[in-house]
Formats: structure tokens, C-alpha cells, sequence
């Protein structure tokens, strides 16, 4: 103890040195523990990108290049699957839930992803977290747009306002689909994943905007090209009326009336059952006239909304439902879901943001096209599954791949992006050897330090070699030495490696998306920390057992 | 005390010492004169049983050096010699109280009769610098740059001293003192070594020294090996 309290004081003699060679063990030891935090961080957030989802399907190929596109939408699938696979996955025994994904189209660079609303029930990353809603509600409005935290942040995007999305990645100028423009309903919480970089349309939507309706369906008669920022004023009660018109005599009204009618015997019913309305009079004018059963029809939908109902032109209003209408009732499903979705509709008239969302946004022509045409996907890129039982994976992977309508391939989640890092291993091994030369840089100062104090220190030898050191304590001096500049240093660079981590969490997130999780150090950090020391120590054994060699032959002689 | 059996030593297959026979007697005041490369310091590193010789004997308060590990030689050596050097005696970053009680460090049967004397290692410090003519007590916790030359070897010698141990080797101590100190520092040492009945081996080239002791011997004379061809 005597010797380490000596060694301590003769450390403090030589301040300067000792401090430099303090700061330069301690910045590479941060930086190693730093690599190394950094190292398990983009681990754990590659690993936490998607969670819960038992198979993703796609179509056959790389099945880095479908984790890649599907999870972190990252290059393009150009292999599509059909719709109705999805259809048949979905209806497996195995299968709990299939939310199917399609990818191909862009927004100023951010990736567009269309799926049907069973994503965010399904969808979930980290350890099951499932996506928020930070502003505004998910609307299942065939046109509304659901955005990444990111890409409200960085366009500077809030609620209501419209996005024209673009045919391809976004790198190079591709088709805008600005004949269908899309309303942001909702902007998510940061879930930092790909998602935050992400638009979230639905796929009716995506199939609408590459259906080549430009050639099929031109400006129909008596009716103006709307342009996206169109405003209110142009729909006058004329215009509406006649589109009405021509819209029925286009499509043969006539069936589609039957069809119209006999569903909504069934809504009328219903809606009288929950709402206590009487119903035979209406019911038949319903069936006379079809303005009527339309604006009955707003009535129930708005049911709360008295004033904006007398504020908004009659016709205008009905021609709009009457659309809305014959676009998602189509089955008896459908019908239901519609009815629940009034009540999404109802809470969204709560918000004011919300309200103002609808109130602005105005179809365009090719919109309401889409809507007549109930437009249903054809084609997919990939479907998230998860399963009943986790011991269906591999049963289900095999069904799948061996699919017999399509060729398809699934794959595990889990186990696709750990083969996925195994790409980064070659990086990550550079890396560790960069920072391992890096410490031991900073080692090779301190012995280069230890070894120009020793021609000084000789005297010191001597002197204490005269009251009594042994040769071993005179080593032990400078091992100590050694042992105790590594071990503050690396105590410094850990406050160092702290200090960094607390000051660049904030940054780390709000720009570049990436949440640094500060733990304590891992006892890999440990083991790590702990070869420094030992090395250190045993880098000491060359200026130690010089040191024992000069006292040897010095002895006490005081050498000048 | 101290018994010299026809010692050898070489360096490096250079003969340096060959002593056939030297006795040094219990509280004996010994000059030995030397000029540079007679070999003192190889044989004050002899004595002090940090070298060893390739043949020959060293017998020191009736134990033999010989017979010692080179560890029993080390506490050995803390617990009977205290040695003072011609200059910088003492460690740079140690206060002047440390270097006094640094002896104390290495042998415990020193510390134990320091403490026995005076209590404590300070008040025994404070005691020896007294009795060496420093009476500044603020002195004991300065550094032991901010001292004259002057002071500085008085401090060793307080060190030398501490814990009685049987002999005091002195090398070249005054060479860095003027005439004045020179001669109140040898005569304070003088008093002292006889206060505590220790033997003294004073080495110097300086012959006008030997006046002061009682016996005195030339290493030139007493050494077989012709150091002039060394030099």
C-alpha cells in the first residue's frame, strides 16, 4: 500500500504528463465503449423494426431484398403477389391476421405505403408496440393519408393538408399522380422505424392512382378538370345535379338503383332500430325518390351536425353521399363496417382539426371515378401474417413456399434481419479493430510517457533503494503507475462516454431519427474495460522491468 | 562490526574491488578516501548488499550477506543502514516529513523505535531536524525543493538517522556544502552518531576531511585492483 501511496505521489509530481496520458486513455476508451454502444443501439433498433408479424409473404426471391422493401422500405419489389392470395393466406387456419402491404410509389422521397386499416391493429415493432396516432384519428376514407412522424416534421405537414404522391422512389422525377390528391388525416408518434419515414395510404387508393383512368374516363360532360387546390365554389347546384345525372346514365343506373335500394332496406332497418326513427314513410318516399333517400341518407350520417347540414347546399351534399355511397356499399361486410366507421365519424366532428380535414378536402374527378369504380386491389407486394401458434412458423413458411396459384415466398421475421446483420458484420469488425488500435494507441502513449519519466526517475531508484525498496517494489512503483493512470482513465472515459450519450440523445433523435437507448454498460463493456486494464498492466512489465534492471545494476549509486 | 573477507567484485569482467581484509569496529568513525573510480560506490553498494560479490565475504553485525536472498539483504539493509548521499538525497515530490519517515516504509523495526522514542514519527522528525540545527517547525510539511542545499542534506541525514540503525554510510554528503556548512554539518553528524552509538563510513575524495575522525583508510591503497587503469 505504502508503494501504491508513493506511486500516486509521484504520479501527482508529474502533472502534466499524468493528465495527457489520462485524457488520451480516457477519450479512446469512450470512443471504444461509444463504438460499442453504437454498435448494439442500431443493433437493437435494426432488431426492434418489426415485432409480432410471424411471416412476411412476397413474392419469390431474395428474402433480404422482400425484409428489406417490406420492413424498412428500402429498394423496390417489382415482383407483385394477386390480391386474392392474400385473400386465401388471410383465410388459413393458421393464419390470426394478414395485413397486406404495397409499396412502389413515393412522396418527396418519403417511401408510400398502402395497406388496408388492419395494419395498425396488426402491425407492431420493439416489444409489441403498436403504432399511435399523434395528431388527428386514422379515417378510413379511401383518399386520407396516414404520415410518419418524420415527414410531418421535415415537409412541415399538418393535418388536412394535401399530398400529391409520386409514381416511383422519388430519386428521379417521376409521374405525379396529381389527379388524385390525398388528405393527411393522421401524422404518427415517433416509432423510430421505417415507418417514420413513411406515407400510409390505402390500397384502393394505390390501385385507383395506377389505373390508367386517364385514357378510360376523360372530363365527363358539363364537368371542369379539378385541380388539387381546388376551392369550394366551383360546385354549384347545377353541376351537381347534372354529373348526378350523367353518372347514372354512364354506369346503368337503373341496376345499380335495384341493388342501392335493397341495401339500404337493410340500412334503413338498422338505423330505425338504433335510433328510434320511425320508418315506413320514409322507407317508401325513400324508394320513390332517390334525392330523398340521399339526404336521408346525410341525415343519419350527420346526424349531430344540424348546422353544417343547413349551411351546405342540399344537392350538392346528397350527390357527394350518394357517391360515397355506392362506392363501399357494396356487401353486407362492408355495410357493417361502414356503419362503425360512422362512429369514427361521429368523434371525428369532436376535433376541430379533423372537421376541417373533410371540410377542405374536395374529390377530383378521377376521385369520385375511383369511388363509382369501388376500386379493389389487384396486386400487392407483401402480406404481414401473424399466426395462431408460434409453432405454425414453419409449417405455414412451407405452405407458403410452396404455394401452388403463385410462386411466394415467406419469411421469419426475426430470423431474415439476423441474417440481414450479418451484412454489417464485416463493417462491424472494421470498426472494433479501428477503435482496438485506437486504445491501444492511447496505451502506447502512456508507456511511451512511463518510459521518458525513467531516466529522471533513476535517482528516485536509488534513493529509495537506499531506505530499503526492493527491486520488486521499484517495479510495483511503476506498475502501479500504470495501473492507476489506466484505471482513472478509464473511469474518465466512461463520465466521458456518459456525457455524450446524454448530450446526444436529443439530437440523435429529433434528426436523425434514431433513438439511442442509454443503458448501463453491458458486461461485454466490462470484459472490455477490463482488458485495457490488464493490458495496461501488462504494458507496464516493459518500463518495469527496465526500471528493476537499472536498479539492479545502479543499485544506490546515483546516476546523473 | 563489520568484517571484509578477501572480496571480489568485477563488472562486466572488469575487476573492481579486491579487498582482502577490512574490519570496521562498533561506533567507529571511519573516513574512507577515495577519489572518483577507486570503486566507493561499488563498495558502498557491497556493504549495502545491493550488489553481490563473485567471491569473498561481507559480515555485517555477525551475519553474513552471503548467506542472505537478495530480499533479506533489502531489509536488512532498511533496518540497520541509513545512507546519505552527496546531493539530491531527497524525492522531489515527498515533503520534508515524508522523506524523514520514508525508512519507516521498508522496515517496521525502525518505525517501532522511532515511535518508541518520541511517539510519533513527526515529533521524532521534528526532534532529529532539531538536533541537526533546523528548528523551523513549518519547515517539516514544505516541499523539499523550497530547502538550501544546506538544509536539504541535513534532512537527510535526519532520515539516515531515524530509527537508530546501527550504521550511517555517508557518501560524499558535504561535497555540495561550503566550508562553513561543511564543517558544522560533519561536526553535528559527529554528535549525533555518538548520542545513538552508530557506526559511521564516511566516503570521500576530500582529504582534508580526515582529520575530523579517528580512523581513516585509502581505498586506493586497500583496493588490489590498479583503479588508474580504470579511470
Amino acid at each position: 500500500m505504502a508503494i501504491l501511496s508513493l506511486a500516486f505521489k509521484s504520479l501527482l509530481n508529474r502533472k502534466l504528463t499524468f493528465f495527457i496520458t489520462l485524457f488520451s486513455i480516457a477519450i479512446s476508451v469512450a470512443l471504444l465503449l461509444g463504438v460499442q454502444t453504437l454498435k448494439t443501439e442500431t443493433n437493437s433498433s435494426f432488431m426492434k423494426s418489426i415485432s409480432g408479424t410471424d411471416l412476411i409473404i412476397g413474392a419469390r426471391g431474395a428474402s433480404s431484398q422482400l425484409l428489406l422493401s417490406s420492413v424498412f422500405h428500402i429498394g423496390n419489389t417489382p415482383n407483385t403477389i394477386q390480391y386474392s392470395t392474400y385473400k386465401t393466406i388471410s383465410q388459413s387456419p393458421a393464419v390470426e391476421w394478414a395485413v397486406p402491404i404495397s409499396m412502389g410509389d413515393s412522396h418527396k422521397g418519403y417511401t408510400v405505403m398502402a395497406t388496408d386499416l388492419t395494419f395498425y391493429d396488426h402491425f407492431s415493432f420493439a416489444n409489441n408496440k403498436h403504432l399511435t396516432v399523434n395528431k388527428g384519428n386514422i379515417d378510413e376514407d379511401m383518399f386520407a393519408v396516414v404520415i410518419g412522424s418524420e415527414v410531418a416534421k421535415k415537409l412541415n405537414y399538418s393535418i388536412g393538408d394535401q399530398v400529391i404522391v409520386t409514381h416511383g422512389g422519388g430519386e428521379i422525377e417521376g409521374h405525379h399522380h396529381d389527379n388524385i390528391p390525398f388528405f393527411i388525416s393522421a401524422i404518427l408518434a415517433p416509432s423510430f422505424t421505417a415507418i417514420d419515414q413513411t406515407l400510409i395510404i390505402s390500397l384502393e387508393a394505390m390501385e385507383a392512382m395506377h389505373t390508367d383512368n386517364h385514357g378510360h374516363f376523360g372530363v365527363l360532360p358539363g364537368e371542369t378538370t379539378i385541380a388539387p387546390s381546388h376551392d369550394h365554389t366551383e360546385h354549384s347546384d347545377n353541376e351537381s345535379h347534372d354529373k348526378h345525372e350523367h353518372h347514372d346514365a354512364d354506369h346503368e343506373g337503373h341496376d345499380e338503383h335495384e341493388h342501392h335500394n335493397a341495401v339500404h332496406e337493410n340500412h334503413d332497418e338498422q338505423e330505425h332500430h338504433d335510433e328510434g326513427h320511425e320508418s315506413d314513410d320514409e322507407h317508401e318516399h325513400h324508394n320513390i325518390t332517390h334525392e330523398n333517400h340521399d339526404e336521408h341518407e346525410h341525415h343519419d350520417a350527420d346526424h349531430e351536425n344540424h348546422d353544417e347540414h343547413e349551411h351546405h347546399d342540399a344537392a350538392h351534399e346528397s350527390h357527394d353521399e350518394h357517391e360515397h355511397h355506392d362506392a363501399d356499399h357494396e356487401s353486407h361486410d362492408e355495410y357493417e363496417h361502414h356503419d362503425a366507421n360512422h362512429e369514427s365519424h361521429d368523434n371525428h366532428e369532436d376535433s376541430d382539426a379533423d372537421h376541417e380535414a373533410h371540410a377542405h378536402h374536395q374529390d377530383t374527378q378521377d376521385q369520385r371515378v375511383a369511388r363509382l369504380l369501388k376500386i379493389k386491389p389487384q396486386e400487392i407486394n407483401a402480406i404481414f401474417v401473424g399466426l395462431t401458434s408460434p409453432q405454425a412458423i414453419l409449417g405455414m413458411q412451407s405452405y407458403v413456399n410452396n404455394f401452388k396459384q403463385e410462386p411466394l415466398s415467406a419469411i421469419i421475421p426475426a430470423v431474415a434481419l439476423q441474417e440481414l446483420w450479418q451484412f454489417f458484420s464485416l463493417a462491424e469488425v472494421a470498426l472494433n479493430i479501428v477503435t482496438a488500435f485506437v486504445v491501444l494507441v492511447g496505451l502506447l502513449g502512456m508507456l511511451s510517457i512511463i518510459l521518458m519519466s525513467l531516466n529522471e526517475r533513476r535517482r528516485e531508484m536509488a534513493i529509495l533503494r537506499s531506505v530499503g525498496a526492493r527491486p520488486g517494489h521499484i517495479f510495483g512503483l511503476i506498475i502501479g503507475e500504470a495501473g492507476f493512470v489506466c484505471f482513472t482513465g478509464i473511469l474518465l472515459g466512461i463520465a466521458l462516454l456518459y456525457l455524450l450519450l446524454f448530450t446526444l440523445q436529443a439530437p440523435l433523435a429529433s434528426y436523425y431519427g434514431f433513438y439511442l437507448d442509454i443503458n448501463i454498460l453491458t458486461p461485454n463493456d466490462l470484459s472490455i474495460l477490463i482488458v485495457i486494464q490488464l493490458s495496461a498492466l501488462i504494458i507496464a512489465f516493459i518500463p518495469g522491468w527496465l526500471i528493476y534492471k537499472y536498479s539492479l545494476s545502479d543499485g544506490m549509486s546515483i546516476k546523473f | 562490526m563489520i568484517n571484509i573477507n578477501s572480496l571480489r567484485f568485477a563488472w562486466q569482467k572488469e575487476p573492481i574491488i579486491h579487498i582482502d581484509a577490512l574490519t570496521i569496529q562498533q561506533g567507529q568513525h571511519l573516513f574512507i578516501e577515495g577519489p572518483s573510480g577507486s570503486g566507493k560506490s561499488t563498495l558502498l553498494n557491497l556493504l549495502g548488499g545491493v550488489i553481490t560479490p563473485q567471491s569473498g565475504d561481507i559480515e555485517i553485525l555477525g551475519q553474513s550477506l552471503n548467506q542472505m536472498s537478495s530480499s533479506q539483504k533489502d531489509a536488512f539493509r532498511a533496518n540497520h543502514i541509513g545512507f546519505i548521499f552527496q546531493q539530491f538525497n531527497l524525492i522531489p515530490y515527498l515533503s520534508v516529513l515524508d522523506n524523514i519517515t520514508l525508512p519507516c516504509t521498508f522496515s517496521d523495526d525502525r518505525k517501532q523505535k522511532a515511535l518508541k522514542r518520541s511517539g510519533s514519527l513527526q515529533k521524532e522528525a521534528m526532534r532529529l531536524l532539531a538536533a541537526l540545527g533546523i528548528n523551523d517547525k513549518a519547515l517539516i510539511q514544505r516541499s523539499v525543493n523550497e530547502l538550501s542545499v544546506g538544509q536539504q542534506q541535513r534532512v537527510a541525514a535526519a532520515r539516515a538517522m531515524l530509527g537508530s540503525p546501527d550504521i550511517i554510510i555517508a557518501d560524499e554528503p558535504t561535497s555540495a556544502l561550503d566550508y562553513d556548512h561543511r564543517q558544522a554539518f560533519i561536526r553535528i553528524l559527529f554528535e549525533e552518531c555518538e548520542k545513538e552509538n552508530i557506526t559511521l563510513i564516511f566516503v570521500s575524495h576530500d582529504a582534508t576531511l580526515k582529520h575530523h575522525f579517528s580512523h581513516h583508510i585509502n581505498l586506493q591503497k586497500l583496493n588490489q585492483v590498479n583503479t588508474k587503469e580504470v579511470l
